[in-house]
């Protein structure tokens, strides 16, 4: 007779088959399709191609008129400039481009100021507010001024193509000591990064929020099993230690299936053609997605889910009262943020020291571990000792809390303290 | 040697002829820190008996239900089931119903009762036909489809009842079964505890309703501060206690009663006197001095009750 099995399937019937939890995982599927759609959507809104939305800027020509001349050569160029110009070449006067923005004609003007010693002037963007200039286009208007900059210093000693290779940024790449013709599969360039870093943080987020989610649901069923008083009926049936794996494994199953119907969400989300584009149109690209990540993610979450869980059951098993619950399990839930931030924060500094510690401490290598895997340098013996450590502390916190469990479920009225809690164990013979 | 190993040997010498009793407990010892909580209590319990087991709060009946139902272990002495030491198979034989028996409140009836009963080694299918038998025993056949939390208290007790018998257990446990549920119920209840009585399940029954124990008892352990005081067949411990109570019904009023030797007290009923003596002895001078006067409808020397024995025992050792 199986009785664990027995356990495992009720205790994830009872979940599954409430409205509840359904209605949770339809909104959690519509919130994370938003956010898949999120790239796509900005660009619906703000619709780059659109000419009627570029900004129309006047040119003035009164004080340089060769370098207004060249900057719009140089405009015109630019084949996604997101700006108009719009000449002023009469029309010196101010007051009159004034008039022109009140009148909605156009949305500001240059002005170049008067020549400096380096040789080239000021510009002033005027507009109605005075900040009107989004930061991409500043960004651009920037470097066609500067392009014109340079033509002007070199005063037509270099072809246009000399020039438009003078205007392509240098590349600053980074690679590994020891792994420079390999081919490394760590390609460090931005946009690699970006997925990478995109990635690891939607994986990490989502197992916070699984464990948490599960973990709560362990202890919150716990105690509701001992406030009721089916406990007494069920450690009278079925041996605890039963009881509390089954409940463990239960949720576990919970928290795969919501991880593989996510999963598949954002998946199906960013297959879908109109995603794809908007997506690699931000910079990130997909191909350098790797499933090995998502694998040790996965055995990470696994290792980590055990650890955690046999703590929030232990909790459970301590507190008669749901109310009470909350205050309970929150050094758990803190230690959960706390290894959830460190791996947040450390995600710009994937190599440094403090991230390499806590991906040796049971509590924070799940995330910490997953940091480093996506985004950081690890060697294969670092990830197989945390992993190991992981193990051992799962073995030990499994026990511990067994332990706890078979005592608490014992004990009603306030929770008890650990000394209280440590002579009943002994009491009980546990 | 211990009876509980005497019982083993029983069976083993005689082969099957000889049954092990269902419920044995041998001089079973608890404590909590330097608190004893059970001093070393011993009883049995026969097949198709309910054996009551009394004490006021905190006397040790909860721990050593517990302890039968191997959710803690004894410090000292020991418990065999039908010979055997607790083990899984002994966790299969036992039902429970705690005193504030609870139920998944919003599992329906059906789902949670069948579960309760596999974990306890019954396949689905039979723990659905032994459920549906039980519904329809309290002829609530409806319920089945029910949520807990939608029913009545009497009716989620009744649930709480067949939660703890749909196994068909061999040995019963009931802590303080009938407390809180109206006299319908409780009539209703006793019946079925009867019935399984009758079947020859083997009962152990705690209570403060020392009625339900006078109806339903043949033996009984009273427990004080973790002691047994006293023990035995429920009819031979009335006996030991001196009848000091008799109640005279006439037709026309008595008048010297007090003055009777031996009498320490006259209390009048709506029919007739309730009358403490201090000796049995003197009882038949209230009946000749009742008979000159009237005539006499009813004189009873009476029993001592249960209520009054538990009061004395437990009540006296109190200070």
């Amino acid at each position: 007779m199986n009785k664990l099995g027995t356990v495992v399937r009720f205790s994830l019937l009872s979940k599954v088959k409430k409205k509840s939890f359904m209605i949770t995982m339809i909104i959690i599927a519509i919130i994370v399709s938003i956010l898949v759609n999120v790239p796509y959507l900005i660009q619906v809104f703000t619709g780059k191609d659109d000419e009627s939305k570029s900004v129309r800027i006047g040119l003035l020509y009164d004080t340089q008129p060769q370098i207004a001349e060249t900057f719009k050569q140089a405009s015109q160029q630019l084949p996604n400039a997101g700006y108009t110009l719009i000449d002023y070449k009469q029309k010196t006067d101010s007051g009159v481009l004034q008039q022109d923005i009140d009148q909605d004609k156009i949305d500001g003007y240059l002005q170049f100021g008067e020549e400096q010693k380096g040789g080239f002037p000021d510009v002033t963007y005027i507009s109605k507010s005075g900040s009107d200039l989004e930061g991409s286009l500043q960004a651009t208007i920037q470097s066609a001024l500067q392009n014109v900059k340079m033509r002007i210093i070199a005063g037509g000693s270099l072809s246009n193509e000399q020039l438009g290779e003078m205007g392509v940024p240098v590349q600053l790449n980074e690679q590994k000591a020891g792994s420079a013709d390999s081919g490394s599969k760590k390609d460090n360039s931005i946009e690699s990064n970006l997925a990478n870093y995109i990635y690891v943080y939607v994986l990490i987020i989502l197992f916070l929020m699984i464990n948490t989610m599960t973990g709560s649901m362990i202890a919150s069923e716990v105690t509701s099993e001992k406030s009721s008083r089916i406990m007494e009926i069920l450690i009278t049936s079925v041996s605890p230690l039963t009881q509390m794996f089954g409940k463990i494994i239960a949720m576990f199953l919970l928290g795969l299936m919501q991880i593989a119907f996510l999963t598949l969400i954002v998946v199906g989300n960013v297959a879908m053609p109109h995603n794809r584009q908007a997506i690699t149109e931000m910079g990130v690209d997909l191909s350098q997605i790797s499933l090995d990540v998502f694998l040790f993610g996965l055995l990470l979450y696994v290792l980590g889910y055990f650890l955690y869980a046999t703590l929030f059951a232990a909790i459970g098993s301590l507190v008669s009262r749901t109310e009470e619950l909350g205050q309970a399990i929150m050094p758990i839930t803190l230690l959960l943020m706390i290894s959830f931030y460190v791996g947040m924060f450390s995600m710009g500094t994937p190599n440094a020291i403090l991230i390499k510690i806590t991906s040796f401490i049971p509590f924070t290598s799940p995330i910490s571990m997953l940091v480093r895997i996506g985004i950081g340098d690890v060697a294969a013996w670092e990830i197989a000792v945390s992993l190991a450590i992981l193990l051992v502390s799962i073995v030990f916190f499994g026990w511990l809390s067994a332990k706890i469990y078979r005592t608490g479920v014992l004990m009603y009225g306030k929770r008890p303290s650990l000394r209280e809690l440590g002579k009943a164990m002994r009491a009980y013979k546990m | 040697m211990d009876e509980g190993t005497s019982a083993r040997t029983i069976e083993m010498e005689e082969g099957n002829l000889v049954m092990a009793k269902p419920l044995i407990l041998n001089r079973v010892l608890k404590q909590f820190g330097d608190k004893t909580a059970v001093n070393g209590i011993s009883l049995e319990v026969e097949e198709g008996e309910i054996y009551g087991l009394l004490g006021a709060n905190g006397a040790g009946k909860t721990t050593t239900m517990r302890m039968v139902l191997g959710v803690i272990f004894p410090d000292g002495g020991d418990i065999s089931y039908f010979g055997k030491p607790y083990g899984p198979d002994q966790r299969h034989e036992m039902g429970y119903l705690p005193e504030e028996r609870g139920l998944y409140p919003k599992v329906k009836v059906s789902e949670q009762i069948i579960y309760l009963a596999q974990l306890r080694g019954m396949s689905a299918r039979e723990a659905d036909q032994s459920l549906r038998f039980w519904l329809d025993r309290f002829e609530v056949p409806e319920y089945y489809d029910k949520r807990i939390e939608e029913l009545s208290k009497g009716n989620q007790q009744k649930m709480g009842f067949i939660a703890a018998v749909v196994h068909k257990p061999k040995i019963l446990i009931l802590d303080e079964a009938f407390s809180g549920l109206d006299p319908v119920n409780v009539e209703l209840l006793k019946a079925n505890v009867k019935q399984l009585r009758d079947e020859g399940t083997s009962i152990l029954f705690s209570t403060h309703r020392m009625e339900h124990v006078e109806e339903l008892c043949r033996n009984i352990t009273i427990l004080h501060k973790s002691n047994s005081v006293i023990q035995g067949d429920l009819r031979e411990i009335k006996k030991r206690y001196p009848r000091e109570e008799v109640f005279l019904g006439t037709t026309s009023p008595v008048a010297g009663l007090e003055e009777i030797a031996g009498v320490t007290g006259v209390e009048r009923k709506e029919r007739g006197y309730l009358i403490r003596i201090s000796d049995v002895a003197d009882a038949k001078h209230i009946l000749a001095a009742a008979m000159e006067q009237s005539e006499v409808e009813h004189f009873e020397i009476k029993e001592p009750t249960l209520n009054q024995i538990f009061i004395k025992e437990v009540g006296e050792s109190n200070e």
